[in-house]
């Protein structure tokens, strides 16, 4: 008797492990293959290693991923027939004046943090649109000082009432103190991990995409 | 006089099972429980961060960007899947005919126990080093350092391989298709958790593309086959009577494989992703309404007319819920996945009041309705009716709750963000809903606990202690 899926258990083992393998390989496998060899012929500007730590502990460390996209989204419907562009997505114009985000500048990025939720606004830009040290100090440190109502967890335990050692590149800074900050001491300063992820952030200010403009 | 204690149908149905197999069922669900409570706890914890974060204690440890994944990782690899496992373990020795009195050697027990050892240190090592700050962040459901993975990943593997010995070893010449969806699930997750830890894709857009299959696939072919898989057996069993269309299963199981892999892009719509890529997702999500509606209109058609059987069973009702709520889930599904509709609805809380219609009323309902149904066949104990409609209450209320508001919010949110109002409208405007939100939650955390009482009460033993109490007896 041939054997089938309906009475061999060998075969109810191979047959869908088999369908799947060849399924994995053409929707997950090729593309990304293909994907990474295209990424190899692009370039990008350096990071600094300051930016590159911040990075890390944007990502591994307090994980900010979970509240915050870096993603730009291009409307592929509404593409534009003469020279290829795309506009930005009417939900994301007021993060995208330099248009949607490219492969370009996902690239050489461990694990890019595309996002999957904006709780907080789209950070991919926010070089741009906040590029005040204090600001991000002050925000960390609280963000309802300067954002009445956010619901931004705040990050006290990166900042310190004495000057803390220097990391590397990273010197702690002295952070202006202001009302809404709600702090009583009498100097507040930025930790070596509060000055690398405000490095980060100020890094975000899409550079290739500027330049493509 | 002899008195009749009330279980003993059910004491007769399970005389003949190996009292081994029964604690080794118990010990799976009730370490799926534990984590159940613990998980819900940190839900909570994060519903409330979402109402008003400067009520709650500023520690790193406790930090909403380490706690999210503590929550969700707990709740899928300890939860849900634990309990799944530990239900198709009996399902599958059950629908293949083996002696229940043996069902497995003594080796096999120790490696079905050494799994248990493995995927439990995992879990409670995740837990530790998440909240410690070892993230692997922006790479959902895969947040764990691999040295915690890795356990998991093992234990899966010997589940598999016991499965198939116990399948190799059936007393019946058919393979029943509850083995077919729980041999395959396991083989797919063990191919899922190499790709997420191991691809060599690491960087850039394919990182991406990677992430987007390891995402679809966790869900659509780890927890949905298994929860599917186990309703094939468990319904008609629970029902007395055979399954409405065999062929209808078959034509599920085939189309179940191959739209839901290749799916996986539909969470990366309009990125720079290849569109190909984005186009089959978003079709192939549509066409998902196939495997979905030959199991649930299958399952539909052997309740029908049994309307009696459901209103007096204490089981069958989680059955209802969850049977409908996976079609209703996946309709939703089929819809976010369209480009219109993304547009809106994609980055809102739109998202997570859909991550909980499916694993909630969906996958957490099938699986409170089988070990209500088929605990006891093991273990000879009923659970307090009683508590189990409290239950049942308080998790569809809850959960009726949390899921509505964050699909109204959602859709709230997500018309703030394409009005272009400040974006600060969009966090306020949520603040009702995630109140309501939490008030469903706090709903379902109850009946976690008592789902815990419950299960305990069932424990295997816990029978002939009551029989030895009865008077006479
Ligand atoms: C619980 C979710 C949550 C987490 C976690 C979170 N944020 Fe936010 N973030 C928000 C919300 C909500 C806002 C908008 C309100 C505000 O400005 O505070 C915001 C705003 C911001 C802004 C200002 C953006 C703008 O356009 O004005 C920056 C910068 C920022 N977050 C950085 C971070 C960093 C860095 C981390 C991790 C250390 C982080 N966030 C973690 C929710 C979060
Ligand atoms: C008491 C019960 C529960 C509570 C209080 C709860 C709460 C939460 C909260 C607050 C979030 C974060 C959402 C956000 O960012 O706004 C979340 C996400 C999530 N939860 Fe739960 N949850 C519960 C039960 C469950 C169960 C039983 C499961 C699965 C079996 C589950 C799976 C998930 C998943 C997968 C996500 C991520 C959703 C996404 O990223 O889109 N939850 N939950």
């Amino acid at each position: 008797m041939p054997s089938n899926i309906h009475t061999s258990h060998r075969m109810v083992f191979l047959l869908p492990a088999s369908i799947y393998i060849v399924l994995v390989v053409v929707i997950a496998i090729l593309p990304a293959m293909s994907a990474s060899t295209e990424e190899k012929a692009l370039e990008v500007p350096p990071v600094t290693p300051l930016a590159a730590w911040g990075r890390e502990l944007y990502r591994e460390k307090y994980n900010c991923v979970v509240c915050h996209t870096q993603q730009i989204r291009g409307d592929v419907r509404r593409r534009n027939e003469v020279d290829g562009s795309v506009p930005v997505l009417a939900a994301d114009a007021r993060f995208g004046l330099e248009g949607p985000t490219t492969a370009e500048e996902y690239a050489h990025q461990e694990a890019p943090m595309l996002g999957t939720q904006r709780t907080g606004p789209d950070l991919m830009s926010i070089g741009i649109r906040m590029p005040s040290r204090q600001w991000h100090y002050w925000h960390l440190y609280k963000p309802q000082s300067v954002s009445p109502d956010s619901t931004m967890e705040a990050y006290p335990y990166l900042f310190s009432s004495e000057k803390p050692k220097a990391v590397g590149d990273a010197v702690p800074e002295k952070v202006e103190l202001i009302e809404g900050l709600g702090y009583d001491g009498d100097e507040l300063w930025a930790t070596p991990e509060a000055v690398a992820i405000v490095e980060y952030l100020l890094s975000l200010d899409r550079p290739l995409a500027r330049k493509n403009r | 006089m002899v008195k009749i204690p009330v279980g003993i149908p059910i004491f007769v149905a399970a005389a003949g099972v190996d009292n081994k197999f029964a604690t080794l069922v118990h010990r799976y669900l009730l370490s799926a429980a534990v984590w159940l409570v613990l998980a819900s706890g940190v839900g909570l914890f994060l519903a409330f961060h979402h109402v008003d974060p400067s009520l709650l204690p500023d520690i790193a440890e406790l930090s909403y960007g380490r706690l999210r994944p503590v929550h969700t990782m707990t709740m899928l690899f300890g939860w849900a899947s634990l309990a799944l496992v530990g239900l198709a373990l009996y399902v599958v020795a059950k629908s293949a005919w083996v002696p229940m009195h043996k069902p497995l050697g003594k080796v096999e027990y120790g490696f079905a126990r050494l799994a248990l050892w493995l995927w439990n240190i995992g879990i409670a090592a995740g837990i530790v080093t998440l909240c410690m700050g070892m993230v692997n962040g922006g790479r959902e459901y895969r947040e764990y350092q691999w040295y915690c993975m890795a356990p998991i990943a093992v234990g899966v593997i010997i589940i598999g391989i016991l499965v198939y010995r116990l399948m190799a070893r059936r007393g019946v010449q058919g393979v029943y298709i509850s083995c077919w969806f729980i041999l395959a699930s396991c083989f797919w997750i063990a191919i899922i958790v190499v790709m997420g830890y191991l691809s060599p894709w690491k960087t850039g857009i394919a990182d991406r593309i990677i992430d987007g299959y390891y995402i679809h696939n966790a869900v659509g072919m780890w927890f949905t086959p298994l929860a599917v898989g186990i309703t094939y057996y468990a319904l008609p069993k629970l029902l007395n009577k055979p399954i409405y269309s065999y062929a209808l299963g078959v034509l599920g199981f085939f189309t179940h494989i191959v739209f839901y892999t290749v799916i996986g892009t539909h969470h990366y719509i309009f990125t720079p992703i290849p569109v190909w890529l984005q186009t089959v997702s978003v079709i192939f999500s549509v066409a998902m309404i196939v495997p979905v509606w030959a199991s649930t209109g299958n399952f539909l058609m052997t309740m029908k007319g049994e309307r009696l059987a459901i209103r007096h069973s204490y089981s069958l009702p989680f059955f209802v819920v969850g049977v409908i709520g996976y079609g209703l889930a996946s309709i939703q599904g089929s819809a976010e996945s369209l480009r219109e509709v993304q547009e809106v609805l994609h980055f809102t809380h739109y998202t997570v009041g859909h991550a909980h219609f499916a694993m909630y009323v969906f996958v957490s309902f099938l699986i409170w309705g089988a070990i209500y149904g088929l605990v006891p066949r093991t273990t000879g104990v009923e659970p307090p009716v009683m508590l189990v409609g409290v239950h049942f209450w308080l998790a569809l209320s809850g959960v009726a709750i949390y899921v509505v508001a964050l699909c109204w919010g959602g859709h709230v949110q997500g018309n703030a963000f394409v009005d272009g109002e400040p974006f600060m409208e969009s966090v306020r405007a949520m603040t009702p809903f995630h109140v309501w939100r939490f008030v469903g939650a706090s709903l379902m955390t109850v009946a976690h606990l008592v789902f815990f009482v419950s299960l305990w009460r069932m424990r295997p033993g816990a029978f002939s202690k009551a029989f030895a109490q009865q008077p006479g007896a």
